[in-house]
């Protein structure tokens, strides 16, 4: 696997950004749905810590992996994708990218509006304040935090059942081509000798 | 002026305006526009809070300072610090526990002049069931209303506010910086 994009896969550097931000959007999401429920005191408040480090985590990376992309450039659909899905599928990779930036945004907002504390990231360095406190925009940051959310994983149910229903279904590189490996193997001359 | 005074309803409303002044003119009930604050912080952010509401009651009479007197009855319920999870933090039992405490008060009985118009009140604050004394350092200006601006340093941990996992006096000060500005009316 090369590090670039090819015409054909997704090189490494993309795949390791992909997967990446994958898990850490997976483990920044569980921890936002449940540490509501955890007391506010002080004790669990590095929960709420480790929730934020992870969303800036996922901005960092994605601003990093939008860079890259701008210099690599993506890979074509898979040959012989109708148009109209060509463009769902790249209005939503666009998207996905907006929403994966704007949800970390919308939270450090958030964060700095309501001024309760500083924000460490993982307890390393202090992240500077987006805003001083205001309650009206720390309600409206949190508002826009959740619906983006809402929002986002809409999304990700279409982009990860359209990469399914490619590889389940339609039976082309489309969902390999984004996994390491050699994926999924191009029926090569010799196999074709073999059958005949 | 005083030709005014021989028509009887001028002097019949000068009765009426001699009756109704106060019955000492020591004593002040608290008028609209005042205001009582806390500043301190957590992990080294400062925020400040304003009780839910309060009420004074003084009898200040800068000639004859040992007949003074300052009672103050706080509504910790409402107090406000522009954030909604801290508020609800504040009137939870690790704090004001408003549920059990929904008042504090303030009595000051002894009064000492510290030159010019400043005065310090030695009073006791009861807070959270818990009774200590408070000092209330002061500057009264006559008037009307009459100006009383005072500062107080109030150490929490005395009174059992923030106390178990929020005890820790690196991450929020023992002492909490109080400040006042009470308008007073003369008492009807």
């Amino acid at each position: 696997m090369t590090l670039k994009n090819t015409r054909e896969r997704w090189g490494a550097v993309s795949q390791a950004f992909h997967w990446l931000i994958v898990l850490l959007i997976l483990a920044t999401a569980i921890i936002g749905l449940t540490m509501g429920e955890l007391p506010r005191t002080p004790k669990y408040f590095w929960v709420y810590t480790a929730h934020k480090s992870l969303g800036i985590s996922v901005l960092a990376l994605m601003l990093l992996r939008l860079g890259w992309r701008l210099y690599a450039g993506g890979v074509p659909p898979v040959a012989g994708t109708p148009r109209w899905q060509q463009a769902i599928a790249s209005a939503t990779h666009w998207a996905l990218y907006a929403l994966a930036v704007a949800m970390p945004l919308s939270g450090w907002l958030y964060d700095s509006a309501s001024g309760l504390r500083p924000f460490r990231w993982f307890g390393l360095f202090t992240m500077p304040k987006l805003a001083s406190p205001n309650e009206w925009l720390a309600d409206r940051a949190v508002a826009t935090h959740e619906l983006l959310f809402l929002l986002l994983v809409a999304l990700v149910v279409l982009h990860a059942g359209a990469a399914f229903w490619h590889h389940l279904f339609v039976r082309d590189e489309t969902l390999s081509r984004m996994l390491p490996g050699r994926g999924r193997r191009v029926p090569s001359p010799e196999d074709t000798n073999h059958v005949t | 002026m005083s030709p005014r005074l021989t028509r009887p309803a001028a002097v019949a409303a000068l009765l009426v305006a001699m009756m109704g002044a106060p019955a000492h003119a020591a004593d002040y009930v608290q008028a609209p526009g005042s205001s009582l604050a806390f500043a301190t912080k957590y992990d080294g952010e400062v925020f400040t809070g304003r009780f839910g509401g309060f009420d004074t009651r003084l009898h200040f009479d800068p000639q004859q300072l040992d007949q003074a007197r300052l009672e103050v009855t706080i509504q910790l319920a409402g107090t406000s610090t522009g954030n909604a999870d801290r508020d609800s933090t504040l009137a939870g039992g690790d704090f004001f526990n408003v549920a059990r405490f929904a008042q504090a008060r303030y009595v000051a009985e002894r009064f000492r002049a510290l030159g010019g118009n400043e005065y310090a009140a030695d009073g006791q604050l009861t807070l959270r069931g818990v009774s200590k004394p408070v000092t209330l350092h002061f500057t009264w200006t006559p008037g009307t209303p009459a100006l009383l601006a005072g500062r107080a340093t109030v150490k929490r941990l005395d009174f059992g506010v923030g106390g178990g996992d929020w005890a820790d006096t690196g991450v929020i000060p023992d002492a909490v910086a109080v400040s006042t500005r009470v308008f007073l009316h003369p008492a009807p």
